[in-house]
């Protein structure tokens, strides 16, 4: 059963789908975005961490290599994706990003340099809020516009940590984040509870809800919760996609026409989608001659240190979950002696007694009666520090299909294989020392490091890249085998950074939208 | 530093009500509530619970009377894409009552191996340490998913109880501040 044909077909309502609805739609294009899960408005977005759980998870993964992916924290599951339920701490990529290839022969270039995608950092701060001192930001990357609104207020258990830093010689700026320290375009000023990971649904946090999904609604573009995109289907000739075949929310298969078809799901998913669209123009799935999809799987290490400090209250339970303070005097390449890559530093989160994120996840040795005086006093002095370290991409790390496990459709599932590598750890091991230093020199009374390198976000699996033999698709996201199919969000990154991701792929995504409606006419042709 | 100001009444609502069948109708009670009239579960066995009891009430005191084995026992009952338990956060494969169930039973197994009793018969002192043994992998002959794991997640599942709620975080002498508050109903 086939319904009215699109032109443009969206894989997924997260911050990159929901961004190119927007842009789209807007543009007079019909569009139409096919989301898994469930349509959460803000209303839903109830402020506790157990029913905030609702809002991750997603299609089910098999998880294997040493370090698996911390996949069912990161992930969405329902309109807004992973947005949904993000802290909104939007620090950019450095210049230094985008050509580590070419300047160390390490990891991979980016189809784009800073200098070409800053501009659209600096609108995406317009377009959906963002708060924080770009002139401060500004030791550390080249200049730009101002944010439209100022920094958060800090809170003591971020402000707490800042002696350590002086004491180290590292300076530190406040963070940039997709909060509102005022009310922006008729949303309010956030005000500080620390629910942000169970959902913002003030419309403070720029989740998608409250930016460019609601834009793309009002420019009429349709969203279908429920909606299991299972193929991408392409004409005999194997050189244009048709449209999609979906499930619906009764489980009944359909075929949606399109124009132009986005992949915007999640790094798992994208690249399963391409291999489970395998026909025999495209045997090994689609883009894919190069056997590229899936590779270069990344995710961050987090040092993370937490802190007792002997004061009567930090006001840990205050704040937002994205940090007040951060420092990139760590992010050069070179900056670690027997490791490669960036570490961005930042402090601190509101905390809430339990979840991943929790006071009892701190200390997860103790137990008991311990444990419940350790969560009392913890409640009152405890604070966070951590530091995000970067992974070079590494072909092993990867999205494959599983299958010996199939989904309700009959489909194979993704399977995620990551173990880190010798670099990874080196900066994780550096972080955790230099973090202990930090906390001992900010006079905290009691002080201690996670144990194990955490798997914090991912990116990868699509690569995009200037040239087709090393690359999934090209700085615009359109795949290097099929001119209509095209990819988007952080499975397009070929390298991650030391940064959370969305604000860049907001920025890629603009960049990409943009395109798609200037060159439409070839494109859709 | 800013000044906390509340600026919404919450109601005590604790996790909130659940919907129990007692004597063939469906009552809406919260998880302790369920707890101290003996409401009959819905997935696991009542050897299972009283083994999960104790197991949540040694990591963390007052989990049981916060209602935790009802607690689960409902999450267990849903659909997995609607579940709470941190175990959809923590990559389990539902369904996810094979882990509870798994773990219980490994538990069991190695109590009754090292000591001739499940693990709520132990004494309290003897289940400290057995707990103990379990989060470290310390347990010789254990037979089942990995003991740390097992430990993480009923941790979990007991700190969700006692202080995951509006009553638990306002214990703290820390304010709840939410926008939305827990709804009475605790389901999806």
């Amino acid at each position: 059963m086939s319904t009215e044909k699109v032109d443009l077909l969206i894989v997924g309502a997260g911050a990159s789908g929901a961004l190119y609805a927007a842009v789209l739609a807007k543009a007079g294009k019909k569009v139409l975005i096919l989301e898994q899960g469930p349509d959460w408005k803000l209303g839903d977005m109830v402020s506790n961490e157990i029913w905030g759980r609702r809002l991750k998870g997603g299609a089910p993964v098999t998880l294997e290599g040493r370090d698996k992916m911390g996949y069912g924290y990161n992930s969405g599951y329902g309109s807004g994706g992973s947005a949904a339920h993000y802290f909104a701490m939007f620090p950019r990529m450095l210049p230094s990003d985008f050509n580590m290839k070419s300047a160390h022969g390490r990891g991979l270039d980016w189809p784009m340099s800073y200098a070409e995608l800053a501009p659209y950092y600096d609108r995406v701060a317009q377009d959906i809020g963002i708060s924080g001192d770009a002139k401060a930001e500004e030791r550390w990357r080249p200049p730009g516009q101002a944010y439209p609104m100022p920094p958060l207020p800090s809170f003591r258990h971020g402000d707490v940590w800042l002696k350590g830093f002086d004491a180290l010689g590292m300076k530190t700026a406040r963070a940039t984040v997709g909060i509102n320290s005022r009310e922006f375009k008729g949303r309010p000023a956030c005000v500080y509870d620390g629910w942000c990971n169970a959902g913002c649904p003030t419309g403070a946090l720029a989740n998608p809800q409250s930016t460019y999904l609601k834009e793309a609604r009002a420019a009429g573009a349709v969203l279908k919760n429920g909606c299991t995109v299972t193929r991408i289907l392409t004409n005999a000739k194997g050189d244009r996609a048709t449209g999609v075949e979906y499930y619906d929310e009764k489980k009944q298969k359909q075929v949606q026409e399109a124009s132009v078809v986005l992949i915007a799901a999640f790094v798992s998913q994208a690249p399963r989608l391409l291999l489970n669209s395998a026909n025999d123009k495209h045997p090994n799935g689609l883009s894919n001659r190069n056997g590229l999809v899936g590779r270069y799987l990344m995710a961050h290490t987090g040092s993370t240190i937490w802190g007792m400090f002997d004061e009567p209250d930090v006001q840990n339970y205050m704040g937002t979950l994205a940090p007040m303070h951060w420092s990139y005097d760590r992010y050069g390449k070179t900056t670690r002696k027997n490791a490669f890559g960036s570490t961005l530093w930042h402090c601190s989160p509101a905390i809430k007694p339990n979840d991943i994120g929790g006071i009892a996840n701190s200390r997860n040795d103790l137990f008991g009666q311990p444990l419940a005086d350790f969560i009392k006093k913890a409640s009152k002095q405890l604070a966070r520090l951590q530091a995000f370290c970067e992974e070079l991409p590494n072909a092993d790390n990867r999205v494959d299909l599983d299958t010996s496990r199939k989904d309700e459709f009959g489909l194979p599932m993704a399977r995620m294989t990551h173990t880190y590598d010798a670099d990874a750890m080196g900066l994780w091991q550096a972080g955790v020392d230099e973090g202990l230093e930090i906390a001992k020199a900010a006079g905290a009374k009691d002080y201690w490091a996670i144990r194990g390198a955490p798997t914090i976000h991912m990116a990868g699996g699509t690569a995009m890249g200037k040239s087709a033999a090393d690359s999934v698709c090209d700085g615009y996201g359109r795949t290097h085998e099929i001119g209509n199919l095209f990819l988007s969000g952080a499975s397009v990154f070929p390298t991650e950074g030391a940064v959370n991701p969305t604000y860049t792929i907001y920025a890629v995504s603009l960049r990409g939208a943009e395109h798609m409606v200037k060159n439409w006419a070839s494109i859709a042709a | 530093m800013i000044t906390m100001q509340r600026r919404d009444f919450v109601k005590r609502v604790g996790l909130g009500a659940l919907a129990f069948t007692v004597g063939g109708a469906e009552v809406m009670l919260t998880p302790s509530q369920a707890h101290a009239q003996g409401v009959p579960y819905k997935v696991l066995t009542a050897e299972e619970a009283k083994t999960l009891d104790a197991v949540c009430e040694t990591l963390l005191p007052g989990a049981q009377r916060a209602g935790v084995t009802h607690f689960v026992d409902h999450q267990l009952a849903v659909p997995p894409d609607q579940s709470f338990l941190m175990a959809r956060v923590a990559n389990v494969q539902p369904p996810f009552v094979n882990i509870y169930r798994g773990g219980i039973g490994a538990i069991n197994r190695s109590a009754q191996a090292m000591h001739g009793k499940r693990f709520e018969e132990l004494d309290a002192k003897a289940q400290y340490v057995f707990i103990d043994a379990m989060r470290q992998n310390k347990i010789e002959g254990w037979a089942g998913p990995p003991g740390p794991f097992i430990y993480f997640l009923m941790r979990h599942d007991a700190v969700d109880v006692v202080y995951g709620t509006v009553e638990g975080i306002e214990s703290l002498g820390t304010p709840y501040m939410a926008h939305i508050a827990p709804p009475t109903r605790w389901e999806a």
